[in-house]
């Protein structure tokens, strides 16, 4: 019973990550410039390769989030995912010790629907990540197609 | 590169990633450059602006001088070390930028004219200041790109000390 809710509780986990990854690489992919002064407003990319990852990152987001959902690549993507949010965590916190208030530029680049970065975003952060390592260190590999389970 | 490892699995996903985003910005009607363009230097400014638009401009020496002699307010982004061994004169540092940005609105409100630079054109801590100060609602922004070392080269107005 307890080895059958771990493997729900996994693949729950699967879907929710997956489908907030892709909700928020569909704006960004659509809005590459606005991401990129999201990026900015954060300061901590140097040589203005904010750009590069502007068209970049929504397309990892993208490709992660399917990965989770459809079962393909599962490790790699549960990878990318804590390293992401590693990162996104970072860049918060440090513009919030700065004493930045900014456009978070999470899930949507526009001024007018977007939200300020605060403490609420880093904990949303950090649940993504302790999902994420649950993803990575689950038990059984249910419902994954590539590479074949052994 | 083995895909079936999780390492592989994550390096064809960076890649693959790259391969999409860089070749769909070459395609697309909405595309960015590579890089992010850098501050122009303007050599020529409208400080009537009345429309509390938001402006951050990079700024040449003589402009700088003009704005200093307007008595405009100038903020040195540089370390405490650099600033008490010279800077422009009565211009404002502080490593905080909440208590900056209170001791700036204790003289000016946010939509006058703010003028920020650092050590030479090189270093990039006026700018990032700069866009600081936007983001905090700072609306005339003015980055002098030559900074301490052309300003003392010039032998314009500076002191020494805190």
């Amino acid at each position: 019973m307890t080895r059958y809710f771990k493997v729900q509780i996994v693949f729950f986990f699967r879907l929710i990550i997956g489908i907030i990854f892709i909700y928020a690489s569909i704006d960004k992919i659509s809005h590459p410039a606005e991401f990129a002064i999201a990026i900015g407003n954060y300061h901590a990319v140097p040589f203005g390769l904010e750009n590069m990852i502007a068209m970049v990152l929504p397309w990892l987001e993208l490709l992660v989030g399917v990965c989770l959902i459809a079962g393909i690549m599962v490790d790699g993507a549960a990878i990318m995912c804590i390293v992401m949010n590693i990162v996104f965590i970072f860049a918060i916190s440090q513009a919030l010790a700065r004493g930045i208030s900014i456009e978070c530029g999470c899930f949507t680049v526009s001024a007018e629907t977007g939200e300020n970065i605060g403490l609420q975003t880093i904990l949303r952060d950090i649940g993504y990540l302790i999902m994420s390592f649950v993803i990575l260190y689950r038990n059984e590999k249910r419902l994954e197609f590539f590479p074949k389970p052994v | 590169m083995d895909i079936r490892t999780p390492i592989g699995q994550s390096v064809f996903m960076i890649l693959f990633s790259c391969i999409v985003g860089f070749g769909s910005n070459l395609f697309r009607s909405n595309s960015i450059p590579w890089i992010a363009p850098k501050l122009e230097i303007s050599d020529s400014i409208s400080l009537e602006n009345e429309t509390n638009e938001p402006v951050l401009t990079a700024i040449s020496l003589t402009l700088a001088k003009k704005l200093f002699d307007d008595g405009v307010l100038f903020i040195d982004a540089r370390d405490d070390a650099y600033f008490v061994a010279g800077h422009v004169k009565s211009a404002l540092k502080n490593a905080f930028l909440m208590e900056l940005i209170f001791t700036i609105e204790a003289t000016q409100n946010k939509h006058a004219p703010v003028v920020v630079y650092c050590g030479d054109p090189g270093c990039g801590d006026s700018e990032d200041l700069a866009y600081d100060l936007q983001d905090s609602g700072f609306t005339k922004l003015y980055v002098f790109k030559g900074g301490w070392l052309e300003w003392s080269k010039a032998g314009y107005p500076s002191e020494v000390g805190k």
